[in-house]
């Protein structure tokens, strides 16, 4: 029952939010303690996880459509298990810190906040592929609504835009899902659960797999976002408030990553192989381009929004090389990603608050000033250019090692990509140090001689992204330990068309 | 088992629409609109309490009816819908002073018309039931007698809806004369005998598909909704839009389903026409900035969505059950929708624009979610029934391997999710502009539109009770 109490707490909590709503300062108490017990209710889901097991834990299953064989059923496994806690923690310091930041329309704020919660711990359980539609549809009103509302001058521009982008692709994604279930068996048999569908995905002709695995890919390239498919998110980042902007790149990004390691490679063995040079290619085009589109970027948000592109590039690269290190760098990459920039763009928005300036050429010395504030910048800065030390660095030097490893019989192999990988890091080295020294060093402009450093509050949100940040720099063993088994079953289904039996 | 007794729940809202006329005459203004709406809701309340009473096993009156599932699930859509609509009018009817007698005696009235068409199990039921349907809501449209708008809402509803049912009858002759019999089933057997279509069957599919595709409003046959829509008072577009669209495809369903055996025919025909329309539909309601014109041409677009099922007739329960569930869900979140611009009183019959939404949310909160709501389940978006309701259709369109027809409608949605989300943006994210109109919210309004909004969530997580009835009224209907 744990799973289902990750879905519903953030419900249940609605209602004591919406019964003070009349004081502000109660909902926001109230906010921070649901979140706080999600967080704690997705540590015991981390505490009670076998380490070692390639298979679902912890599963739940209910009839939830018997007229069309779609049931409620969650899990996790060695991947999934681990996006629950980063979700629930990047979700308990958007909140703690909103609480200083929002000043109008608070209740709402918080209601689509949960809401928002109970998409995203969904997507990461969900074992069905009509409930995972669902979450991740559900994921789309409430930060339609965080970046309309609350956000910045072009708001409704960018979150249009944001909500279109994304509907676009889940739309076709839904019609590739009916397709699956319609060619699951015949009729009064068929199914959407995930293992049902992998065991039985011998059903899935080449051809299917092709268009459908295009359905999908979509999706989740939009989602991801992959390049060219990102131009919605330097707008929805740069106009989202500071926890919207956390929450985007720290895990909505990451449901399309998950998305393809969950369901498009071990459904699609055939659909992988035939878009795997595309998926490539576009993946090194993404990390060279965000990586140089960054760097050339005035505004402070605008540069960590399109680090994100190049980052992600890295996911998706690291995934469909197909073995064992890319894939494990991705995974890394996508959970580093998520502390790290969901960090970086915390302290943009501190920065943001303090001096309402976000342009790059309007800051300067700000290290003078705020000695509390640098040093966390500058670990966050250098975790996410990749130094040895710091979690960025794990992801990156995977997924490179898995790029040169990647040998295909036909095509460019990995010493073409893996180089032109590996020039990314540089850039990123580049643009982020570049960015680092004009914000933080140099003289301080008389406007900031009086603006205090960190507060509690907002050292109480970043500590724990530190402290992870270097913990898993240093010692990322038991993460990799949690992962690799069911990473390696997924590798196993992708790679070998035969694999079916056995899948639990 | 009686005849009459078959049809005791079209006789419990005749009756009703009968004593409501005579009750307007007997009461005064005020009492009429405290108790008239009463009256109207007790009278559709004990019809949908006769309704599981009169299943029958044989057709009745010498052929001419049938009561099965088909017929059950129908009549209580149309009760409901007309229950909501009920509920919403009073404040409104009261305020522009519109004949209150009326009014509901039209609805009602409308609503046998709809019932009749799905017991019907022979063309001229058929007709008459179309006929006795459409006529009260070219009234209603017109019910504003001095406003021109409304005027001409009725004038052009009424031209062409004569227009289209002058060919639809001339197409259920030229069916007669194929086939030698107006009853559903000798017309199934009949065209399975004679093998393949003759050029005479397809003059007669042609002029049907065109008098059914103007009562649905199908593009290129949907001039007169927009026009209807905005003209008509409010709160009588929130229920034309729904009953007389579902009324319209119950119809659909019966002929088509008779026409069976042409299958190979009519599917890329219908295929063809739901793709133009919900396009049509989504691309002009695009540029609206009248919410009520938008949400008419939204309507349109619907219609492309429930034919694009029709189409997948060949899929079996499937697609009938898709249909049915459809126009369930359409009919409570449009009406709804609409019903929302009742919060707001703008002058004449004209609807809110988009400006004057703005801060709505703020204005009245409740208002504000509650189109919201309807909205996002316009779009298709999940936990909405509208949602699921997509779902069930592209079930059956793709079985039928219709898979470019798939393609289209989420596309559609796509799009049309722009101009919901609009909406969404002016209620929720702007702020109140000067000389926004007066809100108007009753407390009848707001708690029947929160109880429909209540239903469309609820519908949309657990639709498993609705979906398996709407797939037991498909039996009949595939034979």
């Amino acid at each position: 029952m744990i799973l289902s109490w990750l879905v519903l707490i953030p419900i249940l909590g609605l209602v004591p939010l919406l019964a003070v709503s009349r004081s502000e300062r109660a909902v926001k108490i109230v906010a921070v303690a649901v979140t706080l017990v999600e967080l704690a209710a997705s540590l015991v889901v981390l505490a009670s996880f076998q380490v070692g097991e390639a298979g679902f834990q912890l599963r739940e299953s209910a009839e939830w459509l018997p007229s069309l064989g779609i049931r409620y059923e969650l899990g996790v496994d060695g991947i999934s298990v681990l996006f629950l806690p980063l979700t629930t923690l990047l979700t308990a310091i958007s909140v703690l810190y909103s609480t200083k930041t929002i000043k109008t329309r608070v209740t709402e704020f918080m209601v689509a906040f949960l809401l928002l919660e109970v998409g995203m711990v969904g997507i990461f359980m969900a074992l069905d592929l009509f409930l995972f539609y669902v979450f991740f549809e559900l994921m789309l009103v409430p930060m339609y609504l965080i970046i309309g509302i609350w956000g910045g001058q072009r708001r409704i521009y960018a979150t249009l835009k944001f909500v279109l982008f994304t509907l676009a692709g889940s739309l076709l994604m839904l019609v590739a899902i009916v397709a699956v279930y319609l060619a699951s068996g015949d009729e009064g048999h068929r199914t959407l659960s995930l293992p049902a569908l992998i065991a039985g995905r011998g059903r899935f002709s080449a051809d299917f797999q092709f268009w459908v695995f295009l359905a999908f890919g979509l999706a989740f390239a939009i989602k991801l976002p992959m390049f060219p498919f990102h131009t919605w998110l330097p707008d929805a980042h740069v106009e989202a408030p500071t926890a919207g902007s956390i929450i985007l790149a720290g895990i909505l990004l990451k449901a399309g990553g998950y998305g393809f390691l969950r369901f498009a490679l071990p459904l699609f063995p055939y659909g992988t192989q035939a878009w795997l040079p595309a998926i490539i290619l576009l993946s090194v085009i993404g990390i060279l381009y965000g990586a140089i589109v960054s760097t050339v970027q005035k505004d402070l948000k605008k540069l960590v929004a399109y680090s994100s592109v190049a980052h992600m590039g890295f996911v998706t690269l690291g995934i469909f090389v197909l073995n064992l290190q890319g894939a494990m760098g991705a995974v890394l990459q996508m959970l580093n990603h998520g502390i790290v920039t969901g960090a970086l763009f915390l302290f943009v928005g501190i920065q943001y608050e303090k001096t309402h300036r976000r342009t790059i050429a309007d800051l300067g010395g700000l290290a003078n000033r705020w000695p509390l504030y640098t040093t966390f910048f500058m670990v966050f800065t250098l975790a996410s250019l990749g130094l040895p030390g710091l979690n960025g660095f794990v992801g990156e030097f995977l997924v490179l090692l898995g790029t040169f490893a990647f040998n295909p019989p036909t095509g460019l192999g990995g010493f073409f990509w893996g180089p032109l990988a590996g020039i990314g890091v540089i850039l990123a080295a580049v643009y982020l140090l570049w960015m680092f020294q004009r914000v933080m060093f140099g003289p301080l402009r008389e406007a900031y001689q009086k603006l205090p450093d960190l507060t509690p509050l907002e050292v109480a949100c970043a500590l724990p992204l530190l402290v992870l940040t270097v913990a898993l720099g240093v010692f990322p063993q038991p993460v990799i330990a949690i992962i690799e088994p069911s990473l390696a079953r997924i590798l196993a289904l992708a790679t070998d068309p035969g694999v079916t039996a056995a899948f639990r | 088992m009686t005849d009459v007794q078959g049809v005791l729940p079209e006789i419990i809202v005749t009756l009703t629409a009968m004593l409501v006329l005579l009750g307007e005459s007997i009461l005064d203004r005020d009492e009429g609109g405290t108790w008239l709406p009463v009256l109207t809701a007790t009278g559709l309340v004990a019809a949908l309490v006769a309704g599981p009473f009169t299943m029958a096993p044989t057709p009745l009156f010498g052929g001419f009816l049938t009561v099965d599932t088909f017929t059950t699930f129908f009549r209580d859509l149309f009760i409901v819908l007309a229950l909501v609509a009920t509920a919403v009018s009073p404040s409104y009817l009261r305020r522009r002073g519109l004949p209150i007698g009326e009014y509901y005696a039209l609805i009602l009235f409308s609503t046998v018309g709809a019932m009749t068409i799905a017991l019907a199990s022979d063309l001229i039921t058929l007709f008459l039931g179309l006929e006795l349907m459409t006529i009260p809501i070219y009234v209603l449209a017109g019910m504003q007698r001095r406003d021109r708008a409304s005027n001409e809402a009725a004038l052009k509803y009424f031209l062409l809806g004569a227009f289209s049912s002058a060919l639809l009858l001339y197409g259920f002759v030229w069916l007669y004369g194929v086939t030698g019999t107006t009853d559903f089933g000798g017309i199934t057997a009949a065209l399975r005998s004679a093998g393949p279509a003759s050029g005479t069957t397809i003059v007669a599919l042609a002029l049907v598909t065109v008098g059914l595709g103007f009562k649905a409003a199908v593009v290129p046959f949907h001039q007169w909704t927009p026009d209807a829509y905005d003209g008509a008072p409010t709160p009588a577009t929130a229920f034309m839009s729904v009953a007389p669209k579902a009324a319209a495809f119950a119809a659909i369903l019966q002929v088509f389903g008779a026409l069976a055996p042409l299958q190979a025919d009519w599917t890329t025909a219908l295929a063809l026409l739901a793709v133009v329309t919900m396009t049509g539909g989504n691309v002009v309601a695009v540029a609206q900035r009248n919410v009520k014109r938008m949400l008419a041409y939204s309507s349109v677009a619907h219609t492309g969505y429930v034919l694009a099922a029709v189409a997948a007739f060949r899929a079996g329960d499937s697609a009938v059950a898709g249909v049915l569930f459809y126009l369930a869900a359409y009919g409570l979140m449009n009406l709804g929708a609409f019903a929302c611009l009742l919060f707001l009183d703008t002058e004449g019959t004209r609807g809110a624009t988009l400006t004057e939404l703005s801060g709505l949310a703020k204005r009245h909160p409740l208002a504000g979610l509650l189109l919201a709501v309807f909205l996002v389940s316009l779009a298709g978006i999940p936990p909405t029934i509208g949602f699921v309701a997509k779902v069930f259709v592209l079930q059956p369109v793709l079985e039928a391997g219709l898979t470019w027809l798939a393609v289209a409608i989420a596309l559609n949605a796509a799009l049309a999710a722009f101009y919901y989300l609009r909406v969404v943006v002016h209620v929720y994210m702007y702020d109140a502009e000067e000389g926004a109109p007066r809100l108007v919210p009753s407390w009848l309004l707001q708690a029947s539109l929160a109880l429909t909004a209540v239903a469309v969530v609820a519908l949309g997580i657990v639709p498993n009770a609705l979906y398996a009835w709407a797939l037991e009224a498909a039996a009949p209907l595939v034979r």
